[in-house]
């Protein structure tokens, strides 16, 4: 491209259609990050660029208006979204109608915003106070827009986010349960939208504001321990699927404890590795060793090196002893107590941790699964 | 591990690249993934992340990368670029220019060059039918010509399809008969060889995959300011060299001793280092090896163990979870983890890719959070395999198609772990994918919606990728994006625990080695185009240190080109308040920047890094390194063996004796070189005098038409106009396959003189390589061109045209031959003659297209 403004007199109808967007992204980038660029600027930057070619039209109002909102001037961001929002090119194609949820989802999202500041203030105001029945009904009046703007976008496959989060924060507080929870097992569960973990995150944390029985909180955390097995949830699950009298829940919460430290990421989460502690000396207690060695099978290869290295033993001692203990304990659970891990913190001696350090040393002479050569 | 708590807005469509009819949501600012609105209402501090972005900036020390080392002592030739490969001539109507291979040129070059290789079978089939040795004694059989005939007549052709070139009866005879033979299998054969070559090596200099990854790697050493450089060096890269360097904040690196060396048995694609449980590892990609290297105490390598790849491999990496464990594919879709104590498993097999059908054998592999599940990536997509699972099954993490609002024809060129990062700043489950538009983070938890998406838009395929850590705790990551050309670019990546990953701050451009050319002192224009040359090769890895104990955090980027040269750059962080306040004018304030700095605002008024006098010096004594190194031998030179020892003395020709004396004399005197002195001119050669002009064919206009003969001069006027236009238009119909016999047929279809010789109308290239003589003396000035650059082709033809058969039942020649210098005098008559079976040399092959 020689001369941007040339490109947009371009006889070649692509090059000339393409030109403004081109224009658009380079300009907005640089207005947006140049230290002396204002919003006046940028304001008369993206007015004159609207108007050329009709097809931006409805992209550069929405990022006009993220902008606006960047820069705290929430009302002007409204304003501009409402006028994208009216504005039509000939016939309705299913792009423009996505574009124009968007931009609906988007004044949505500010109205939730001027709405949650509302209840703020009207928590802070007396209940018997002139001013709160005002206030009471300026809310009111707002969720039902709202829910108008939002709807439509959420149908659409995607990541909606801060969409749905506010939008079923509002349907809660109008008491609208089942709405809350339609809006939210259909971001869950609906094939088209991609597996969004926070979904069925947001659904759980439903499930468990209204107290929902807990074969349904089962149910919605099974499955996002299949998405994310790495998700700090997952330290609930097994709280829940330890409390459960089903086996096969028990074993469950066992094979979710693995699950999570198999991952890089949480390797040093200390709660993780007490509960797996604890729950190898419940199991193994409770004679339940094939569970184990189930889980340790496949594990066996790489754990060691992986988890109870001379390496982590040292570095682990050094940085959080409570860490190093639990896993010491599952060490010599799991590989004896000829194991590095188990000996290098056996051999620390520490003062505090004496009496700690013979319990688990009892206990894994008692239970360890692998049996000392005789 | 936190998965974040609200992600981005973005629309999910599924499909086939670029056609489906939505929105490109992507088309968003790189600005718009800082956004993030009020969440909950007293906010005060939500213009705290810009401020905090536009302070980001790391400033580098110099206008361009430095030399680290002294100039590798082999020779490097830049190899085969576009020009060479591109048809050069036409297509000037199109609108878009469009790329075409220009297969016709290659192959006729090929002939001239390779005849040994073209011709050789033929010859010695047709050997028998060729006399090589003897006087005048003429042969009872039919089918025995002498060569040394034909020889002669051929001294006065003239290749590339020149029209006036002289064609004996012999010769006429000889093609026409041998052509079909001749053209056929020989150009059939060939041509399909060159062609699939060609592609090749087009597709090579498109994309070349063989680098993806990198071959620098920067080990950190015992203390933060020593480490040693890994990189490949010789001219044919086959020699693994462990450069220690120390880093000291405010000033160059400083290279220590001499660097260690082991020679390999294959030139070193790919470079990878790991520290894992405190022990540092490296691996090495050749094309058919791959091994790893412990480093042990004191820095020095010990050989782990080598590997033999069958298909060629691929990609190489690290895993950063176990010590010793390798991932690794070939180019025949497997995927392996290797681990040197337990040897290979296959973990995942595919000779299709994974999206949709491309061509590309390109495979990659590297690792996940989950240090049994690895991603395996192709052209079309990156997928996500468990190495203990079933085999075949697996999740799709990334796919180039309407998910991540791709383009049509992008592709995938790199994709790399991000690492476990410090996890205050950046989750462990990123992937970065870089494809030649755009880059892509995407999160393991969330296959196949990208977290971050920002066009790079470098204009050579993006195949290295470094991040750094963070420069202070919770600061965004630096990642440098290299492209092959040179260019890199600097992004800050952050992504607390609970937020999706974002740029923050503006994304940076870095200056290429080839920027650097202004520290060099002014050459001589041979040795200038060698420097260029060299400080445009492409660079073939990326490394980075980072030195974060200094007062402003300083990073070093180092960059390895293809012909073995090392440059650094040093980056320092600019603090973030000199960055508003204006710093003054630029140090080096040229007089040409004055005029716009009064009126227009400055874009940047940060001062301009300018050379420092030891830079300059570090380059003068560089390149006078540089300069010492033997220019690269040419691939190829033309055989020069002659035929007169096989053949007897052929007569010597006077012209060519005499240019050369005239011509120097008339340099003596400092005269202009006419062509009456070299007392050839053609009088009856004359081109035809200049049209009469405008005036005088409107006069005679006028003049018949007062006599009522309008319509009758018309129709001459327009039969004369039409006549030079067929004939321009003639030459252009011949294809460019000067291969030598279809150049010996096509003089025949030429009737006259009028018509200029392609070589001056096909590209203005080739027409420069003309002296620039008056237009008179056009033709014997063509002539001189000819016998003087192409003397040594002409030879070659020659002597394999001695080889040629002369088919049965042709009639004896009684033609006198010519000498050349009278070629030119008897080619205006036409010799289009009556021959019986003239038809077969109308169907010349034509190559590729």
């Amino acid at each position: 491209m020689h001369s941007y403004l040339q490109t947009l007199e371009d006889s070649d109808s692509s090059k000339r259609q393409a030109a403004p967007e081109i224009i658009w992204k380079l300009g907005s980038e640089i207005l947006f990050y140049h230290p002396k660029s204002n919003v006046e600027t940028f304001n008369t930057f993206a007015d004159q660029m609207k108007n050329i070619g009709v097809l931006n039209y409805l992209k550069i109002s929405l990022q006009h208006a993220l902008y606006l909102i960047h820069h705290g001037m929430l009302e002007d961001a409204s304003r501009n979204l409402s006028q994208a929002e009216t504005w039509r090119y000939g016939e309705k194609s299913s792009s423009q109608e996505i574009l124009i949820n968007l931009v609906q989802a988007y004044k949505g999202l500010l109205e939730y915003y001027s709405w949650s500041k509302k209840k703020m203030e009207l928590s802070q105001l007396d209940k018997d106070d002139y001013a709160y029945s005002t206030e009471a009904q300026n809310i009111f009046s707002h969720s039902w827009k709202t829910s108008v703007n939002f709807s439509a976008l959420i149908k659409t496959p995607g990541v909606w986010d801060p969409f749905v989060k506010s939008y079923v924060e509002m349907l809660e507080f109008y008491g609208d349960q089942d709405g809350a929870r339609k809006v939210l097992t259909n971001y869950a569960y609906d094939e088209k939208f991609p597996s969004n973990p926070n979904a069925h995150i947001y659904l759980y944390s439903f499930l468990k504001r209204a107290k929902a029985p807990r074969a349904e909180l089962l149910s919605v955390l099974k499955i996002l321990y299949q998405i994310v097995p790495s998700h700090k949830l997952m330290l609930e699950f097994h709280v829940l699927l330890r409390k459960s009298e089903k086996e096969e829940h028990q074993k469950l919460g066992l094979e979710v404890l693995f699950g999570l430290l198999d991952f890089a990421g949480c390797r040093k989460n200390v709660t993780a590795w007490k509960y797996l502690a604890n729950y190898l000396r419940q199991i193994l207690v409770k004679n339940h060793l094939g569970w184990v060695q189930e889980e340790w099978k496949t594990r066996k290869s790489w754990w060691p090196t992986f988890h109870f290295s001379y390496f982590w033993a040292k570095s682990d001692w050094k940085e959080d002893r409570d860490l190093a203990y639990e896993k010491a304990f599952v060490a010599g659970m799991l590989l004896g107590k000829g194991c590095r891990y188990f000996r290098y913190i056996l051999k620390q001696d520490h003062q505090d941790q004496r009496k700690k350090i013979k319990r688990m040393k009892k206990s894994v002479k008692k239970y360890s699964i692998v049996k000392p050569a005789v | 591990m936190d998965f974040p708590s609200c992600l981005r807005p973005s629309l999910f469509m599924t499909g086939p690249l670029g056609v489906s009819d939505v929105p490109d949501l992507s088309f968003m600012c790189s600005w718009r993934d800082a956004l993030t609105l009020p969440e909950s209402p007293p906010q005060n501090c939500k213009n705290a992340v810009p401020h905090l972005a536009k302070a980001l900036l790391w400033e580098p020390a110099m206008p361009g990368p430095l030399p680290l080392l002294p100039p590798c002592l082999d020779p490097w030739d830049p190899g085969v670029t576009a020009q060479d490969l591109l048809f050069r001539g036409g297509f000037h109507y199109r609108r878009q220019p469009q790329v075409m291979l220009d297969v016709t040129e290659q192959l006729s070059r090929f002939l001239w060059d390779h005849g040994d290789i073209a011709f050789a079978p033929l010859g010695k089939m047709m050997l028998e039918n060729f006399r090589l040795e003897g006087g005048r004694n003429r042969s009872k059989k039919m089918t025995v010509v002498s060569a040394k005939r034909l020889l002669q007549d051929l001294g006065g052709h003239q290749p590339w399809g020149c029209p006036w070139a002289y064609l004996s009866h012999r010769l006429r005879r000889f093609s026409i008969v041998g052509g079909p033979v001749l053209g056929k299998s020989v150009s059939h054969l060939l041509g399909g060889l060159l062609h699939e070559e060609l592609a090749t090596r087009w597709e090579q200099l498109l994309l070349d995959e063989a680098f993806t990854g990198g071959a620098l790697a920067w080990i950190p050493g015992r203390t933060l300011q020593v480490g040693q450089l890994v990189y490949p060096a010789g001219g044919t890269l086959d020699r693994l060299r462990f450069q220690e360097v120390s880093l000291t904040s405010g000033s160059d690196p400083q290279v220590l001793g001499d660097p260690g060396c082991i020679h390999l048995q294959g030139p070193v694609r790919q470079v990878v280092t790991s520290t894992v449980q405190g022990e540092t590892l490296l691996a090495v990609r050749s094309d058919y090896h791959c091994a790893v290297w412990k480093m042990g105490k004191r820095r020095r390598p010990a050989p782990l163990q080598v590997l033999r790849v069958e298909k060629g491999a691929t990609g190489i990496s690290l895993s950063p979870h176990l010590p010793g464990e390798l991932a690794l594919c070939s180019r025949s879709g497997a995927v392996c983890l290797w681990n040197p104590q337990d040897g290979l498993q296959q973990v995942y097999k595919d000779t299709e890719t994974l999206v949709f059908r491309d061509p590309s054998p390109w495979r990659w592999a590297d690792f996940t959070t989950h240090p049994r599940v690895l991603t395996v990536g192709d052209r079309t997509g990156v997928k996500m395999i468990d190495a203990q699972g079933p085999p075949g099954c697996g999740l799709l993490l990334f796919r180039a198609g309407a998910e991540a609002s791709c383009q049509k024809g992008e592709r995938v060129l790199l994709t790399q772990y991000l690492g476990p990062s410090s996890p205050e700043s950046l989750p462990p489950t990123l992937h970065l994918i870089c494809t030649q538009f755009s880059l892509y983070v995407v999160d393991e938890r969330l296959p196949l919606v990208p977290m971050l998406k920002w066009n790079h838009d470098l204009p050579s395929p993006a195949l290295l990728a470094r991040l750094l850590p963070p420069a202070s705790p919770g600061a965004p990551h630096p990642l440098f994006l290299g492209g092959l050309g040179g260019q890199v670019q600097l992004l800050h990546i952050t992504g607390k625990e609970a937020s999706a990953p974002q740029l923050a701050g503006p994304p940076q451009s870095l200056p290429s080695p080839a920027d650097s050319l202004s520290a060099f002192p002014l050459l001589e224009p041979k040795s200038q185009k060698q420097l260029q040359e060299r400080l445009e090769a492409p660079t073939i890895g990326l490394a980075s240190a980072f030195l974060p104990c200094a007062s402003t955090p300083a990073v070093w980027l180092f960059q390895l080109s293809a012909a073995g040269d090392i440059f650094y750059q040093h980056l320092t962080l600019q603090a973030a308040s000199s960055l508003h306040q204006d710093s003054g004018p630029p140090s080096d304030s040229r007089p040409d920047c004055h005029a716009p700095r009064a009126t227009v605002p400055p874009v940047d008024q940060r001062p301009i890094p300018s050379w420092t006098a030891r830079a300059t010096a570090c380059c003068s004594r560089w390149l006078e390194a540089l300069l010492q190194v033997p220019p690269a031998s040419p691939v190829w030179a033309a055989p020069t063996f002659s035929h007169r020892r096989l053949l007897g003395r052929l007569e010597p020709r006077e012209l060519e004796e005499k240019v050369p004396q005239v011509l120097r004399e008339a340099m003596a005197g400092g005269r202009l070189l006419q062509q009456r002195d070299l007392g050839l001119l053609p009088q009856a050669e004359l081109p035809p005098a200049p049209e009469p002009g405008l005036q005088d064919e409107l006069s005679e206009r006028l003049e018949e038409a007062w006599e009522g003969r309008a319509s009758a001069w018309w129709r001459k006027q327009q039969g004369m106009a039409s006549e030079p236009g067929k004939q321009a238009k003639r030459p252009k119909r011949r294809t460019q396959l000067s291969s030598t016999f279809s150049s010996l047929t096509s003089c025949l279809d030429l009737p006259n003189t009028s018509s200029l010789p392609p070589s001056l109308e096909r590209t203005p290239s080739e027409a420069r390589v003309q002296p620039p003589v008056t237009p008179y003396s056009q033709e014997s000035a063509q002539q001189l061109w000819v016998q003087g650059v192409h003397s040594e082709r002409q030879q070659t033809l020659r002597d394999y045209m001695a080889e040629l058969p002369l088919p049965k039942g042709t009639p004896t020649p009684g033609h006198v031959p010519m000498s050349p210098s009278r070629a030119s005098r008897t080619q205006a008559t036409p010799s289009r003659l009556p021959t019986p079976g003239s038809q077969p040399h109308r169907k010349r092959p034509r190559m590729g297209f």
